[in-house]
């Protein structure tokens, strides 16, 4: 197997970018950094908030979505998480910390419950009218980290359902939800609902 | 105080759904999504999202006014052709500022747009409004040639034909009647029943991408399009900014989009135009009162640093009457590419993305069209996707789109015998 790690970077929009990664980066799940401190302890992550604006990371198996507050552009701030990536995979140590370092590991159980129950009950009938599905990944500090599959995975509309259906369902049954992050690959998504066209 | 609500109009087929719903998310308004067609959470969020026919401004009208009843609205916008002209009849009904509906209809037909430019005096090609069942050869003999065939209604160059001779013309017009009978399009109703014979201008052309504020055009981009568009069809590929036309004619290019607003009687918000350029001046080829399509308003950004603002942010401000810290475009220069449909197809892989990725000044490589069915211009209307860049000059700008795009390999397959029609599913 070639020593090279192959990094592709995909912009999802100014605040965002998705770096699929040619090795494993977090074989266990999904994590997410909210903070540099978040971060001590995971050589990989470490490397990437030492870059400059990066704002929080979230990492699952081969994947790293990194989100800044800087005005600098994505191939500019791209180049030096890729460099960061490849310095946080190439030390010894596991390039994420095992242990999960959660402000209130308990609290996010219990959110996780609530929110799966919602999905199952509530989100998923509804999103399945069209075909689609929301898989909830995980909930970390509070984030509801979740994944659009089916109808939902490139649809025109993904982004009002996800903004004016599901964060507004969990805004209101769920207030403690601090954020809701959509980690869906949304161009790889072949059936979507609505397909945009041109105008 | 309560957060201002904004109704925001998106047609369930738009491109422009994530940046103006971005946009609003960085306003901190209140949002209520409005539809085509009724989203799956409806019920359980009425606040944020209706279901209004956009086809029927009337019946959106009442629908919207029982709506503010409950949600008062500080604003409306809508993002393309159709939502430009429900959104100016609900917010002259909820007195909100808005365009007068009777401009935004002027814009949305081509006809109706062309008969108050000429009346205007604005340089606008010779015309003639036809109908589609009329004898195609009586029809050819009476145009002068070259010529284009122009749908009224449909967009992004559907269905425009040039022909150079009445036998051109002839194969034209029973094209174009073929495209104009697609249930998409004859859903338009009466206006898919005519069309415009319109005489070819020569000349580079350009898109101009306006913010109108009370009657007053602030220029926002103006985009060279530096593959020749002389037909026989009018696939628009890619957009450069800053424009290398020189000064004189960018600005006799502004001056004269400006007097197509004022022509149409637009007084707020977006345009895009279509201009032309050539030794008799500058020509108006379409104005729409909405802003650019397609993914293409990624190229633009206005300020520079952290205060940095998409054309979206710029829109909803104006709409909801906040303040704009500049309508300036960064320095460096822009460009986007619509990646063209080579042949139909269903689209299964692309390849070289990653290399595209690595072209010096690439910024994006969005493909939007894997896996749908794919036909090519004159009857389609889908793009493979999107390439953006940004370099020091116009010229680099536009050298690493075609660098990168020569680097990506479309695996594209024949479409299924049973395929669905071209509109969506729903």
């Amino acid at each position: 197997m070639s020593d090279e790690i192959r990094i592709t970077a995909e912009p999802l929009d100014d605040q965002r970018c998705r770096f699929d990664v040619s090795r494993p980066v977090y074989p266990s799940g999904v994590r997410r950094f909210g903070s540099a401190a978040d971060a001590q302890g995971s050589p990989l992550a470490e490397a990437i908030f030492a870059v400059a604006g990066v704002t929080e990371i979230i990492v699952s198996e081969r994947t790293v979505t990194v989100a800044k507050q800087t005005a600098a552009p994505w191939p500019v701030v791209g180049k030096q998480v890729g460099a960061a990536i490849r310095a946080g995979l190439s030390g010894g140590a596991p390039p994420v910390a095992p242990e999960v370092r959660r402000t209130d590991p308990a609290q996010d159980d219990t959110l996780y419950e609530r929110v799966a129950e919602i999905f199952a009950t509530r989100v998923n009938p509804m999103v399945a009218q069209h075909g689609g599905r929301v898989d909830l990944i995980d909930v970390q500090d509070s984030t509801v980290l979740l994944r659009l599959a089916g109808g939902c995975q490139g649809c025109g509309m993904a982004d009002v359902t996800l903004r004016q259906g599901i964060e507004a369902l969990l805004r209101d049954s769920v207030p403690e939800v601090a954020a809701i992050v959509d980690i869906t690959d949304h161009a790889a998504g072949t059936d979507p609902y609505f397909a945009a066209s041109k105008k | 105080m309560p957060r201002p609500r904004l109704l925001l109009l998106l047609p369930s087929t738009t491109y422009r759904t994530a940046a103006f719903v971005e946009a609003a998310r960085r306003l901190d308004v209140e949002l209520t999504v409005a539809s085509d067609h009724s989203n799956v959470f409806g019920a359980e969020q009425p606040a944020g999202l209706l279901a209004l026919d956009f086809a029927k401004p009337e019946r959106a009208v009442e629908e919207v006014r029982a709506f503010a009843m409950a949600h008062p609205l500080a604003a409306v916008v809508g993002v393309d052709d159709d939502t430009a002209i429900v959104a100016a009849a609900v917010a002259e009904a909820l007195e909100l500022p808005h365009n007068p509906f009777e401009a935004a209809l002027a814009a949305r037909d081509k006809h109706r747009q062309r008969v108050r430019l000429a009346e205007a005096g604005v340089p606008v090609p010779p015309f003639a409004l036809r109908r589609l069942d009329e004898e195609p050869d009586r029809l050819a003999r009476r145009a002068s040639y070259p010529c284009v065939l122009k749908p009224l209604r449909l967009s992004a160059s559907r269905g425009v034909i040039r022909a150079d001779t009445p036998g051109e013309f002839v194969a034209a017009l029973g094209r174009l009647r073929r495209i104009l009978a697609a249930p998409d399009a004859a859903a338009c109703g009466e206006p898919a029943r005519w069309f415009l014979v319109e005489s070819f201008v020569p000349g580079p052309e350009v898109a101009l991408e306006g913010l109108l504020e009370e009657g007053r055009l602030h220029l926002l981009a103006l985009f060279d399009k530096p593959d020749p568009l002389d037909g026989p069809f009018f696939e628009e590929t890619i957009y450069v900014t800053p424009s290398r036309l020189p000064n004189q004619a960018q600005a006799a290019l502004g001056e004269c989009a400006a007097r197509a607003a004022c022509a149409l009687g637009l007084r707020g918000g977006p345009i895009h135009a279509e201009l032309r350029y050539n030794d008799a001046g500058p020509w108006l080829i379409e104005l729409a009162a909405r802003p650019i399509g397609g993914r293409c308003s990624q190229a633009l950004r206005f300020g520079e640093g952290e205060g940095r603002a998409s054309l979206e942010e710029l829109i909803l401000r104006h709409a909801l009457g906040l303040p704009i810290a500049t309508c300036e475009r960064e320095r460096v220069a822009a460009s986007v590419m619509m990646i063209p449909t080579p042949r139909p197809g269903v689209l299964r892989a692309v390849t070289g993305v990653e290399a595209a990725r690595a072209v010096e000044g690439i910024d994006e490589v969005l493909i939007t069209a894997m896996g749908q069915e794919l036909v090519p211009l004159p009857e389609g209307s889908r793009y493979l996707g999107f390439l953006f860049a940004r370099a020091p000059s116009p010229a680099g700008a536009e050298e690493a789109l075609r660098e990168a795009h020569a680097k990506l390999g479309f695996d594209i397959v024949p479409p299924p015998v049973d395929a669905a029609p071209l509109a969506h599913r729903a």
